[in-house]
């Protein structure tokens, strides 16, 4: 008796503990795509979003570069979403799509002067920090490489997509996978190094 | 768990793995998530505004009446966290523990978010509307109130929100602003105007070799702690100034001394003296004061005031012979010599030191003239509240309005303004949080909190120069059924007085007019907008100004037959007060950090507690977490014993601030209302009420129960010795000095 109420009392321990915390982690985020390259789940699922944002038409036909509405992500450690009047900085003045049903949609949360509700796509887990500046100051400006590639290191390529999918993993081991590869310190110079491996450069 | 079939190590084991489990489910999200959550945008933010990089603005913190400029660090349009302004001469970019918990007084899970309005026993949410027409119908254009039938009662106030309360009162054709102050220094500054000629001297620490203090927490909970917390800091520096405290229970500032002598509480003016008495002794100091006092201190030899103090004889030699050797000195009375039915003569005598070592103009000066007098701030006091309730018994109040004060709570029993408030017909509180006294009123309307308000302050102890502090809303509003003190102030006057205030359509437009116009006197070219703009940017508009010329007045110290305190066979107790330096006279309570912050003297949180001396602890066999009832002639409290070496044996001491019954989750029900145990001992000069004159009786109720502390279960540094102590008394003081007086 005394043997079987510690063992119920262990197994129950463990299947709680198992069904809040083990389950979790790997199921959602991973269940629905295929594997990446490197091995690791990657493919998100498809978010609706009130508006379907064509990035394909502005950073892919257009090609305009992702920091020009992403104007926060070369300045602080989140990217946000960029400000309303930014989207309507252009679209005042540009005629010819103004009848088209996202720009109507558009030009009705401007006139409300209300915040498009965006989903968030790339969503990290509360006790991870990951810190945009640092990556954009280093391969964009120091390192001089295309933004599409840059941003793409985490974002894939998010040029050939409308609205945003999550295609990479996100995951503890895919960040540390690109830590640990050598990377050049500035363009125009061989010397190199990897990224930190410092528990609490993510987990403050 | 004795008939338990699982051993310790199992249930640790369980423990540790469902422990782990409802960590990780209680840790938000621990997942990568898509298009779970909404990301917020900003549709036309300023250009300055970039998400997840704090932006600071100035404002005034609102804690204490110091005064000190901090900066509100705001990201996503949420306040985060307080730091101290730079720009500020008075807080010097410093902030104190109590101005950080400023944040909980905004973010309070028990703001008040709506007006409230009285139905029989219980007050029931109103529209803003209708708690409106109610106040106007009461204090509006047609109230027919005058004199006195009115009465605001605040706590210490400064700037325009003063003067609007002035201008609403005057339209009643009143002056009846009652300022209350539980914890008034009302004896100490007449003693100050008596013997140097101001209430207020500045301090000058830093300048100061040696610094002789009669219970005066300077570090702690007296005026302006983060400016004196840097003079210190400087007055540490090499050549390492000397400090000795002297008081009945150690305070923060005794706990930093280099020398701390327990005296029995009420007998500072006899050492004092005693001092003065030695140091005429020199010849440089013979003719200091006049022959009369001179003669009159022959009574004090070392060997009467160490009888009547109880501090050892040859200490008083010793520091007489500091006190000649390091000069400049300064030597500073404080609440605990003052708080006694001769606290004025204790202040005086203990001021007379300063006057014989001709420290006037070293390290005491007067306060720079203010060119603002109408917002320098009114002190409070106990007699204040001691005549309005005089005035409700005798039902001469009509309407009372209660801002920033809570008497219910603070009120000690022989002032039963609790009792007395029914008798007025109509008491409206202004809070931002209902506590003991608003729950009581009529109408409670809700205010916006400091770091959503606009206001001006000026603080009571100016260091350097004039500083005009500016408030500013450091966000926006949490709830919009909060209004602005200055708004509602101003809406009243407007039906009072329409042409007057008409060109003001709100407080800011009343205040941002009232700073422009004082412009000229800050000598400044710039046009009004940008002045306002800089006003709000610096957070603190500065004016220097030369130190006031400090007078001598030798004639006021009393040099009496040196009197011994009268023992009480039925209370045989000293009972001392202690004065936090966060929860004050108990209107933070109500801040978790402030609550959960340790004692600096004894670790302890969350709980009131009695602090006995181990020698009488033992004697009376009183172990640590013991009940102790403390009894007074006026009422009694029971708390937990904590034995503390820091005290003089024949006095216990209990902090005050705690033992709220309606002032939120985190004060209510947390340790007992000291107050309310006060004896009615009045200070025989000024009439004000003395805090540290009361008797008790100890008694063991046979309870016991763990106190909650973070020391270590060895007390005295964990049994290390990082710092070496020893008694004063066993110190060989002879060595500090070369010449030792006689």
């Amino acid at each position: 008796m005394k043997v079987r109420v510690k063992n119920c009392l262990i197994w129950l321990s463990i299947w709680v503990f198992s069904s809040a915390a083990m389950a979790e982690p790997f199921v959602q985020g991973g269940a629905i795509g295929s594997q990446t390259e490197d091995g690791f789940n990657a493919l998100g699922p498809v978010v609706e979003q009130p508006i379907e944002f064509p990035h394909n038409t502005h950073a892919g036909q257009m090609g305009i570069n992702c920091m020009y509405c992403h104007t926060y992500a070369r300045r602080s450690g989140v990217s946000g979403i960029p400000r309303l009047d930014k989207c309507m900085g252009c679209h005042n003045l540009i005629e010819s799509v103004k009848d088209r049903p996202r720009i109507k949609k558009l030009f009705e949360y401007w006139e409300k002067k209300e915040p498009i509700p965006w989903k968030k796509v790339h969503d990290l887990p509360d006790f991870v920090r990951f810190n945009h500046e640092r990556h954009i100051q280093r391969f964009y400006f120091k390192e001089d490489r295309p933004v599409r590639e840059v941003c793409g290191y985490c974002h894939g390529d998010i040029a050939s997509m409308t609205t945003a999918r999550r295609v990479k993993a996100l995951s503890m081991g895919w960040c540390v996978s690109c830590h640990q590869k050598e990377h050049l310190e500035s363009a125009g110079t061989t010397k190199t190094s990897n990224g930190p491996n410092d528990c609490w450069q993510c987990h403050k | 768990m004795s008939n338990s079939n699982i051993d310790r190590r199992d249930f640790l084991r369980v423990l540790g793995i469902s422990g782990a489990a409802a960590t990780l489910a209680g840790c938000g999200n621990t997942s990568i998530e898509s298009g779970a959550e909404l990301v917020e945008s900003y549709v036309q933010p300023e250009d300055f505004v970039v998400p997840g990089v704090g932006v600071f603005y100035a404002s005034t913190c609102t804690q204490c009446g110091s005064g000190c400029g901090i900066m509100g660090r705001v990201r996503e349009g949420r306040l985060l966290k307080l730091e101290g302004n730079p720009k500020s001469g008075i807080s010097g970019g410093k902030i104190c523990g109590l101005g950080q918990a400023g944040v909980q007084v905004h973010y309070n899970p028990d703001r008040l978010t709506t007006p409230m309005m009285r139905e029989g026993e219980t007050l029931k949410p109103v529209s803003w509307d209708k708690a409106m027409a109610v106040l106007t119908a009461r204090l509006g254009s047609s109230s027919a109130l005058s004199g006195d039938q009115i009465a605001v009662l605040t706590g210490e106030i400064s700037g325009h929100q003063k003067v609007l309360l002035g201008l609403l009162l005057e339209s009643f054709n009143s002056t009846n602003h009652v300022v209350y102050d539980a914890l008034s220094p009302t004896i100490g500054r007449a003693a100050c105007k008596a013997v140097l000629g101001v209430e207020q001297p500045v301090l000058q620490i830093d300048k100061a070799r040696l610094i002789l203090s009669f219970g005066n927490d300077f570090l702690g909970a007296g005026p302006s702690p983060v400016h004196m917390a840097a003079q210190y800091a400087r007055f540490r520096k090499a050549p390492r100034g000397t400090l000795i405290q002297i008081e009945p229970r150690m305070t923060l500032t005794g706990a930093n001394a280099d020398r701390w002598y327990a005296i029995i509480p009420g007998t500072e003016g006899v050492f004092a003296l005693g001092l003065a008495h030695s140091l005429l002794q020199h010849q440089e100091y013979a003719h200091a004061v006049s022959a009369d006092i001179a003669e009159a201190l022959k009574q004090y030899d070392k060997d009467t005031v160490s009888e009547i103090t109880g501090v050892h004889a040859d200490a008083l030699s010793h520091i007489a012979g500091m006190l000649w050797e390091r000069s400049p000195n300064l030597v500073l009375s404080g609440p605990a010599a003052e708080g006694h039915a001769h606290g004025f003569d204790n202040a005086a005598a203990i001021l007379l030191l300063n006057l014989i070592l001709d420290n006037r103009g070293k390290t005491l000066q007067g306060q720079a003239s203010h060119p603002f007098p109408q917002l320098t701030p009114i002190t409070g006091s106990t007699g204040a509240l001691t005549r309005l309730n005089q005035a409700v018994t005798a039902g001469k109040c009509q309407a009372l309005v209660v801002i920033g004060s809570n008497p219910v709570f603070t009120a000690p029993t022989f002032v039963p303004f609790a009792n007395n408030l029914s008798k007025v017909p109509f008491k409206v509180a202004f809070v931002t949080q209902l506590d003991e006294t608003a729950r009581q009123c009529d109408l409670v309307l809700p205010l916006l909190s400091p770091m959503e308000d606009f206001g001006t302050h000026v603080a009571g102890y100016q260091p350097a120069g004039v500083d005009l502090m500016i408030q500013q809303p450091l966000m926006e509003r949490l709830y919009p059924e909060t209004r602005g003190l200055g708004d509602i102030l101003l809406d009243l006057l407007k039906q009072r007085k329409p042409d007057a205030y008409k060109a003001f359509p709100d407080y800011y437009a009343y205040i941002k007019t009232a700073v422009t116009k004082a412009k000229p006197v800050f000598r400044t070219t710039s046009s009004d907008d940008n002045f306002w703009e800089d006003a709000l940017r610096n957070g603190v508009l500065h004016l220097d100004g030369p130190p006031a010329a400090l007078e001598t007045h030798a004639a006021a110290v009393k040099v009496d037959k040196p009197r011994s305190v009268v023992t009480d066979v039925h209370y045989p107790f000293y009972f001392v007060p202690s004065v936090k330096a966060d929860l004050r006279d108990g209107r933070h309570a109500n801040l978790p950090w402030l609550q959960e912050s340790p004692d600096p003297l004894t670790t302890i949180v969350w709980d009131s507690w009695v602090e006995i001396h181990p020698t009488t602890a033992a004697e009376m066999q009183i172990r640590e977490g013991d009940i102790l009832e403390v009894q007074s002639a006026t009422g009694s409290v029971m708390a937990k014993a904590y034995l503390f070496p820091g005290i003089q044996p024949d006095t216990v001491s209990m902090p005050l601030g705690q033992g709220h019954t309606a002032y939120g989750r985190y004060a209510d029900g947390m340790g007992v209302n000291t107050f309310k145990i006060f004896d009615p001992v009045f200070d025989e000069h000024t009439g004000e009420l003395a805090l540290y004159a009361t008797r008790v009786i100890i008694k063991k109720t046979g309870e016991h129960a763990n106190v909650v502390k973070d020391e270590g279960p060895t007390a005295l540094q964990q049994g290390r010795k990082l710092v070496v102590t020893m008694a004063a008394d066993q110190a060989q003081l002879a060595k500090e000095i070369s010449r030792v007086t006689q």
